[in-house]
């Protein structure tokens, strides 16, 4: 439960963090997501219930923080991140065995496709929403880029959650260390 | 699954269905709820992101100083250093003087903001301002600077509000532009690809025939924007199927914005 709390405590500094960190001007504007890589390595560290429990408070911070209310009219309804995480993190939850295994590379990979869901997911609902179909390459590279870059930061996240995880006497660790 | 799982599921289920039901007024005071409890770290953060923005321009001048005289003693740091602070000073003299006379010749009621924070999505164009509910701060209100139109309030707690920012594709402004008797409604573009992000001004004649460096402004039309505001300069023209569409570059530099104001009302 330390751990648990712990990684709580990570995902809200990391949400708040966003808010400071700028887009990288070069890769389109891509926006950095710190988050997204503490909730995917919850979902394969941290057994069923708790990777629900972290999902469910990574969603309603991302909502409440980004959503955006016009009117009468709210452009992604507050709960969909919580259902988007859930999901995610649950087919990262399915990978776990080879995570206790001491496998993170497969998971390093997966966290980068999974934060670019995320944004896919939103661009697809604004899509819907404000009607007309935009895919350029700026819109690629915005939803890729977020994603490339977690891939990048995943290997050394993971690191030190494990090394957190090892302080805090957290038993569910992998068997291989990371080396 | 075993028994624990399912049970979490079920309550996982209850809460997100429970957020799921949430109208727009709800979401918004849960919106407002969030931003206030995290508003001392927002403040907390901006304090920070101001104090490293300051020892890196710093260590860079320290750099460049290296660069032209490598025998530089203390004394000369210490003046630099001096130096440095006074001009820090004078910048912000120099701002608040600005946004001072601004706000004393300006024909509207303004109350003047920081900007807190910038946009941590990447589909949402917004800022958050330290100015709220007890500063008479309400939703739909439109915020200025000097320069011209910035956007306006759209979930708004007691201390912090939110901005939705004029490049935003949901902030629709109705506008004129001068020297015709063209209206049209300028929004966002949906993705910024540029390093300057444009605004489209929409639903123009086709015969409109706009010419780079004509201005548009807010027409008062719909209520929440003041008629006058500067909202941008035209850089292109193209007819369309139905319209002619005019591309605006910002009146306002968002993306170096430190001061703004929010209008209340007219003097």
């Amino acid at each position: 439960m330390i751990f648990f709390a712990v990684l709580v405590v990570l995902v809200v500094i990391a949400q708040i963090a966003e808010f400071f960190i700028p887009p990288l001007e070069w890769m389109y504007h891509a926006h950095i997501y710190i988050a997204p890589v503490l909730v995917f390595y919850g979902a394969v560290a941290l057994p069923f219930p708790l990777m629900l429990g972290l999902a469910l408070i990574a969603g309603i911070l991302l909502d409440a923080l980004t959503v955006q209310v016009i009117g009468s009219r709210v452009e992604i309804s507050l709960g969909w991140s919580i259902l988007l995480y859930a999901v995610l993190a649950g087919i990262m939850h399915g990978l776990r065995p080879l995570f206790i295994r001491g496998r993170w590379e497969v998971h390093s990979v997966l966290t980068g496709i999974c934060t670019s869901a995320i944004i896919l997911a939103q661009y697809l609902m604004i899509t819907f929403r404000r009607g007309t179909f935009l895919f350029t390459k700026e819109v690629w590279w915005q939803i890729g880029g977020p994603g490339l870059i977690a891939m990048l930061m995943a290997p050394v996240v993971f690191w030190v959650l494990n090394w957190i995880a090892r302080v805090t006497r957290y038993p569910y660790l992998p068997e291989r260390s990371f080396e | 699954m075993n028994r624990t799982s399912i049970i979490a599921l079920l309550i996982f289920g209850a809460i997100l269905g429970y957020f799921l039901s949430f109208g727009a007024d709800t979401t918004r005071k849960f919106q407002a709820g969030i931003y206030q409890f995290f508003a001392p770290f927002f403040r907390t953060g901006s304090g920070l992101e101001k104090q490293i923005t300051s020892v890196r321009t710093g260590l860079k001048s320290l750099d460049e100083l290296e660069k032209e005289n490598a025998a530089l003693n203390v004394d000369n740091r210490q003046l630099r250093a001096t130096n440095q602070a006074l001009r820090d000073v004078e910048h912000e003299v120099n701002r608040l003087r600005h946004a001072l006379n601004y706000r004393e010749r300006s024909v509207f009621k303004l109350i003047p903001a920081e900007i807190v924070t910038r946009d941590a999505s990447t589909w949402w164009h917004t800022v958050t301002i330290n100015r709220g509910k007890e500063d008479h701060i309400e939703t739909d209100m439109p915020v200025v600077t000097d320069e011209g139109l910035v956007g306006k309030t759209t979930t708004v707690s007691n201390t912090i509000s939110i901005v939705l920012l004029v490049t935003d594709e949901n902030c629709k402004v109705a506008s004129s532009v001068e020297g015709t008797r063209e209206q049209g409604i300028v929004a966002g573009e949906r993705v910024t690809g540029g390093l300057a992000p444009l605004l489209d001004l929409n639903f123009l004649t086709k015969q409109a025939n706009l010419q780079p460096g004509q201005k548009a402004y807010t027409s008062g039309v719909g209520g929440v924007f003041p008629s006058g505001l500067f909202l941008g300069t035209v850089k292109s023209f193209k007819v369309r199927e139905l319209d002619g569409q005019a591309k605006l570059a910002p009146a306002v530099d968002l993306s170096h914005l430190e001061d703004v104001f929010v209008v209340t009302g007219r003097k």
